[in-house]
């Protein structure tokens, strides 16, 4: 009983702080490619060091973006009049991962070692390495397990929970590749992300619905308008003119809400301080460039030694952000497809369901941003927006239906702001399975 | 020998071409330090050796670098050959 106690021990250490820090995932991960292709000291320790480097500047401008979204978010809500969400009971997330954080951690290891096994035995050559994707998907699965049956026990949330992500990790990325491919122009790469759904969707829709002629990234600019071409220019225009009208609309509200957002300004005009957080957010998206490009710079290299020795021919499956360089002009555009479709979901849900919809900017820049990209891959211009609306849609319904019955009792404070696209939709997946065995 | 390979976004082919770039040269035993970059950071940065694709070379218009042109960043053969021809190798 002590050795079984010190082993799950061991085990949930390893899984909160190496797994659950993505970071020493990575590093590892990197610096176990470069061991296999013999690399000199100094390679080793400059090649990992970079790549955990760039993965935290991922973090960084991640974390730039929130902090102007969590400006932008209020504002819109002030705009519309959403009172304070009242949720009933729950337990709710710092309960919940006081009781279960061990079991989902320990769930993340054993879905890991099962998508090396998956990946180095059948042809889904593909080893998932968005760690903290990895991390809130388990979460959020678990919650909805625990939700359908409160009393479930551990071994079966663990035995459940590790299949079905290792199974979902290593088969994510193969679905999604054929498309992917074309976007990068090659086939060393694959997608770890939970957009996967609204990818494919928006690639879907693009080909249907889309004209593929029109690339948004050809957008054609006068010359005196080449400065435009930079898309750090393009985002800081776009987020400046939806901060500014969320500003301006505020302005005249005399409501307690628009008057603690305008004091969050200071002495400064409202208006400049709504313009500046929108810069932020450009600001913020270049750096997540400059950290993807010395992440994927080691990862890729040091993968190909991990891959060739280990599992022959495996691709790294990585976060979402790897496809944003190849069309930057689409991220813009899928994320103003969904930010019309979130405020659309808001009035609908509002009043068809007395739902209100938490349009959590963070998730649909994200999602939406990536099925901007591949509905641009096949519908150009038409395709990254109407991706981006797709990822709104299913998003706001997906978000209302967890909420209100999957995941009620246990977080539903976390599914609003951190579940998203292919939580959503394989859900109920999960709910079923875990009747199935109860 | 600094060597840059470089392509539009900086991660991508330039990435590829690197590897590629990296093996050859260290298999016929020339030192050089490869770095990947996109196009904008490329134009101020030094470097003895560029290598890059057709569409670009305009836009390093007057870097001090020597330039190569390659079509497949695929084709190590097509590398090794440009790299022989600039007496590179």
């Amino acid at each position: 009983m002590e050795i079984l106690n010190s082993i799950i021990g061991s085990l949930a250490w390893i899984a909160t702080n190496i797994f659950g820090e993505a970071f020493i995932l990575v590093g590892i991960i990197v610096l176990l490619g470069l061991l296999l292709q013999q690399k000199p000291i100094n390679v080793l320790v400059g090649g990992t060091i970079k790549a955990m480097i760039g993965f935290l500047i991922i973090g960084a401008g991640a974390g730039i973006i929130v902090s102007a979204l969590l400006i932008f978010q209020p504002m819109w809500q002030e705009v519309f009049n959403l009172p304070q969400q009242d949720l009933g009971s729950f337990i709710g997330q710092d309960s919940f991962i006081n009781k279960y954080g061990s079991i989902v951690t320990i769930s993340m290891a054993g879905g890991f070692l099962i998508n090396i096994l998956l990946a180095k035995f059948t042809k889904f050559k593909y080893i998932y390495l968005t760690g903290h994707m990895m991390f809130w998907t388990t979460m959020i699965f678990a919650g909805i397990m625990v939700n359908t049956t409160p009393d479930i026990e551990g071994w079966k949330l663990i035995l459940v929970l590790s299949i079905f992500m290792g199974i979902y990790w290593t088969l994510q990325p193969a679905l999604v590749q054929p498309f992917l491919r074309k976007i990068m122009d090659g086939d060393s790469i694959a997608l770890g992300h939970t957009s996967a759904s609204v990818a494919l969707l928006g690639a879907l829709f693009g080909k249907i619905l889309g004209n593929k002629e029109k690339d948004s990234e050809h957008i054609k600019l006068p010359e005196k308008l080449e400065f435009l071409r930079d898309s750090n220019i393009v985002t800081a225009c776009t987020m400046g003119l939806l901060f500014l009208i969320g500003a301006v609309i505020l302005s005249f509200k005399n409501t307690e809400g628009a008057k603690t957002l305008i004091a969050q300004a200071g002495n400064v005009s409202f208006y400049i301080y709504a313009v500046k957080q929108s810069f932020i957010f450009a600001g913020g998206i270049t750096v997540v460039l400059l950290g993807v490009r010395m992440f994927i710079g080691e990862i890729v290299p040091a993968f190909n030694g991990i891959a060739e020795k280990l599992v022959k021919g495996a691709r790294p499956a990585l976060d979402c952000p790897v496809v944003f360089p190849y069309a930057p002009n689409a991220v813009i555009l899928g994320f103003l497809g969904s930010f019309i479709g979130a405020i659309f979901w808001l009035l609908v849900l509002g009043n068809v369901a007395g739902y209100i919809f938490v349009p959590t900017m963070i998730v649909l820049f994200f999602h939406s941003a990536t099925a901007g990209v591949f509905g641009n891959s096949t519908g150009g211009i038409r395709g990254a927006i109407i991706a981006g609306f797709i990822t709104s849609t299913v998003v706001a319904i997906g978000q209302y239906l967890t909420v209100t019955f999957l995941i009620t009792n246990t977080i539903p404070d976390t599914a609003m702001w951190a579940a998203d696209s292919d939580m959503f939709i394989l859900g109920p997946i999960i709910k079923l399975i875990t009747q199935l065995i109860s | 020998m600094n060597v840059l390979t470089v392509c539009g976004l900086g991660m991508g082919t330039s990435l590829i071409l690197k590897m590629n770039v990296e093996n050859i040269l260290k298999e016929n035993n020339v030192n050089a330090k490869v770095e990947h970059l996109d196009v904008s950071t490329a134009k101020s940065t030094n470097a003895d050796l560029i290598v890059t694709s057709n569409e670009l070379v305009k836009n390093l218009e007057g870097h001090k670098a020597q330039i190569i042109v390659i079509k497949n960043f695929f084709d190590k053969e097509e590398i090794l050959k440009a790299l022989k021809d600039k007496k590179i190798i």
